[in-house]
């Protein structure tokens, strides 16, 4: 059994970009489409990495990442934010939530896989 | 003052030896008494000698007469005859002693009373009396002696009475002299040398038109003739002087009159000037409408003289004058005003001066009974002048300026007002302006906010499709949906790299779009530039070897810990960088990084193009790259400077380039070490 990894990611094509990426690459992908399903996911699946987006319906990103991160059951699963083109400070207000790492969109699915890999490896 | 002469003055002015008439009377009285001293002592010396001369007659006739009448007697010797003939002898008061005698016989022996002690050979012998002695012959015989003495007394008394009357008659003389000299000189010299001295000392202290007895023929009728003819001309020279001086003075009055006016005209027109000065410098220096008016109403009212003023607007759509401001009205007054309807052409005076966009003045309240706002009497004001603000034929508002005293107001008042009036008018027109523009900018400034938003969120939607085709792309590449053929996977390549570019000028727009919309906030944190530097330049350090280029960083060891938005000066380094790289076909691309006053500063130096002065002027403005062709040839926005410069100047910072005299450019910008707070643009 490959690693599971939640995609966080209300964007229909960036989740079948992760997915078709991430599922060639041999880990298997669970998907929630907003930030409470995100948080709820999180807690039912205990991924070994989510990959969040900030711009969500419901609670965003950063939220759901202090959700996740206050949950010491599953404060330790790496959290790889993914952004859309950085407002100045998003970066500082992902860390703060408490994420591991930090893309931003345009994100080269060849770098993200190298991210990936090394937080799982 | 003419004093008349008396006795006593004419003595006193004779005995001044100074006066020409005592010297007069001095040399005429001197001369009078010689002239009668010696004719006295001649007189004299004649009288003398006469009466000696008679003397010596009488005795010898009385000899004579006693040889002729005595021989008979004697010869008879009739006694009594002899006695009776010598007592005749005696009537002669002069004979003092007579005798006749015969031999030693006294016959007639007579002596008058004072001399009987008197000896006759005693008598002889002064020189007092004069003797004689003669023999009586009678027939030829001597009968006897007669002796006889004279006194000279008698003669010297006679004498003396002589002398005593030619002195005094030489004193008579004298004194009519003296007198009549004394009148002669009073009346030909003194008098008249008096009354000229009296004239001239009158003339002397001005008195031009005193009179100058000229009567006289003489000299000095002559010369008071002369002097009154040089009085008449002195006077008329005196008039002619006297009347050039009235003009001179009446002219100098005139000039000081017109001098005093035209001074009080100055220092009024200087204050009014200096009032208008400060009206106008604060028209022009403020657009604060209330302070503006105030200030004029201020001036208005103290260069008119009144008590009171009001500066109303003008409300076209109503038309109707809304008070703006006043100053010396109660608050009673002004309250009324403000409750007050003034409409244009109504009965006041500012609806009348704004329907015949004229000055209109009421110059005694108490005659405009039917005067709309009878409440302004309440406060004491008599009269009032109202001008209309106008503005390029423009009713604008109204000035009216109240007074409390009646009459009308003069024209320079009224000129003064209108040019209070033009300055109110203006700072209205002024505010009114400001005001729209106002509005325009802010209008302008929300849609160019608008604008930005709209570019942002916009820039943001347009991303996140490509964003999507540049992944699928890169999966297809990457063989992840399985073998692509060659052909497709260069043309995927080509795809990729178009998307990219787009996906950089969306990025380029959305950052200046931010920007402006002020929505880029710099994250400010400690950071080090040296390693700041170092991650950049692995970043670019493919593009420059695939070029061929060197690449290389010089930095200043012990650079301090600085404080910035240090993506953001990355994202700059990564553009100028870039852009030296693109810009460069061989060579190097140097970056310098050191300390200046308090600032980081950073500069590019490559070996490339170079650029035009006219490239150095624009290149920092947006959409904008040395030519089109070169933007599309090496890629690129011409947005990337643009950003730079704002971050820079953002960061308090400046950017600017030079031309290197060897070819190639250098780019530098400099920011503060430590930025504490952001610099809004």
């Amino acid at each position: 059994m490959g690693k599971l990894i939640l995609v966080v990611e209300d964007q229909e094509d960036n989740r079948i970009i992760l997915r078709d990426l991430l599922t060639n690459s041999g880990f298997e992908v669970a998907e929630a489409v907003n930030g409470i399903d995100g948080v709820r996911m999180a807690e039912e699946l205990l991924p070994d990495l989510i990959l969040m987006d900030i711009q969500l319906p419901g609670i965003d990103g950063y939220e759901a990442t202090r959700q996740i991160k206050a949950n010491a059951i599953l404060s330790s699963i790496p959290i790889i934010v993914v952004t859309s083109y950085a407002l100045s400070g998003d970066d500082k207000k992902a860390y703060n939530a408490g994420c591991d790492d930090y893309v931003a969109k345009p994100f080269s699915p060849r770098k993200l896989l190298e991210k990936v890999r090394n937080f799982l490896n | 003052m003419y004093k008349p002469l008396n006795m006593i003055d004419a003595v006193k002015q004779l005995l001044k030896p100074q006066s020409v008439s005592g010297r007069f009377s001095y040399a005429f009285i001197g001369v009078v008494t010689l002239i009668l001293f010696i004719y006295a002592g001649t007189e004299i010396f004649i009288d003398n000698s006469k009466i000696n001369k008679n003397l010596e007659q009488k005795i010898m006739r009385a000899l004579q007469l006693s040889k002729i009448s005595l021989p008979t007697p004697l010869w008879n010797l009739d006694n009594h005859i002899v006695d009776d003939f010598i007592e005749a002898l005696f009537l002669d008061e002069s004979m003092v002693f007579a005798e006749v005698i015969w031999g030693d016989q006294v016959i007639s022996k007579r002596v008058r009373e004072d001399y009987t002690h008197v000896e006759f050979s005693s008598l002889r012998e002064s020189s007092l009396f004069i003797s004689m002695f003669s023999d009586i012959l009678y027939e030829g015989n001597k009968v006897g002696t007669v002796r006889l003495v004279m006194s000279r007394e008698m003669v010297k008394k006679e004498l003396i009475n002589t002398i005593l009357q030619t002195v005094c008659l030489m004193v008579l003389i004298i004194i009519a002299v003296t007198i009549t000299s004394l009148i002669i000189t009073k009346k030909y010299i003194t008098s008249p040398l008096l009354k000229l001295k009296e004239s001239s000392s009158l003339i002397a202290k001005g008195n031009l038109d005193t009179f100058i007895d000229k009567s006289g023929n003489d000299e000095i009728g002559v010369l008071a003739q002369q002097f009154d003819k040089m009085r008449e001309s002195v006077k008329s020279l005196f008039l002619e002087v006297s009347e050039k001086k009235l003009e001179i003075e009446k002219y100098s009055r005139t000039l000081e009159q017109k001098v005093d006016q035209r001074t009080r005209e100055l220092a009024q027109s200087v204050e009014e000037l200096q009032a208008l000065g400060e009206v106008s410098r604060v028209v022009s220096s403020t657009l604060d409408l209330n302070m503006v008016l105030t200030n004029i109403i201020h001036h208005a009212v103290q260069l008119s003289d009144t008590k009171g003023g009001i500066i109303f607007e003008f409300e076209e759509s109503e038309q109707v004058f809304v008070p703006k401001i006043n100053y010396g009205l109660s608050d009673t007054i002004t309250k009324k005003i403000k409750r007050s309807i003034l409409r244009l052409g109504d009965k006041t005076a500012i609806g009348q001066a704004g329907q015949l966009k004229v000055p209109v003045q009421i110059s005694d309240l108490a005659d405009e009974l039917e005067h709309p706002l009878p409440y302004i009497r309440e406060d004491g004001f008599s009269a009032l002048l109202a001008v209309p603000l106008m503005r390029q034929d423009r009713l604008i508002g109204g000035l009216v300026v109240m007074r409390k005293y009646v009459g009308n107001f003069s024209d320079r008042t009224v000129d003064l007002l209108q040019t209070f009036a033009a300055q109110s008018a203006l700072a209205i027109y002024n505010a009114q302006l400001f005001k729209q523009i106002e509005e325009k900018s802010s209008q302008l400034e929300l849609a160019d906010k608008h604008k930005s938003e709209f570019l942002a969120n916009m820039s943001h939607e347009l991303r996140t499709p490509l964003n999507a085709i540049l992944g699928y792309t890169e999966l297809i590449i990457d063989k992840i949906y399985g073998d692509v053929p060659e052909k497709i996977e260069k043309t995927l390549v080509r795809l990729e790299k178009n998307g990219r570019h787009l996906l950089n000028l969306i990025n380029d727009v959305l950052d200046i779009s931010k920007i402006e919309a002020g929505r880029l906030t710099l994250s400010l944190d400690d950071y080090s530039l040296g390693e700041l530097v170092s991650t950049v330049l692995v970043s670019v350090e493919g593009l420059a070897a695939e070029k061929g280029l060197k690449l290389s960083a010089i930095v200043d060891k012990d650079l301090p810990i600085g404080r910035a938005d240090q993506q953001r000066i990355a994202q700059i380094l990564v553009n100028l960088l870039g852009n030296a790289i693109k810009f460069t076909d061989e060579g190097e691309v140097v970056v310098e990084v050191g300390t200046r006053n308090g600032f980081f500063l950073i500069s590019i130096l490559d070996t490339g193009l170079g650029l035009s002065v006219e490239d150095k002027q624009i290149i920092f403005k947006e959409f904008c790259q040395v030519d089109g062709s070169s933007t599309r040839e090496r890629g690129g926005t011409g947005l990337g400077l643009s950003i730079a410069k704002k971050i820079v100047e953002m960061h308090g910072g400046s950017i600017w380039v030079e031309s290197r005299p060897e070819g190639g450019a250098i780019f530098s910008f400099s920011i503060p070490i430590r930025v504490d707070h952001q610099v809004e643009s």
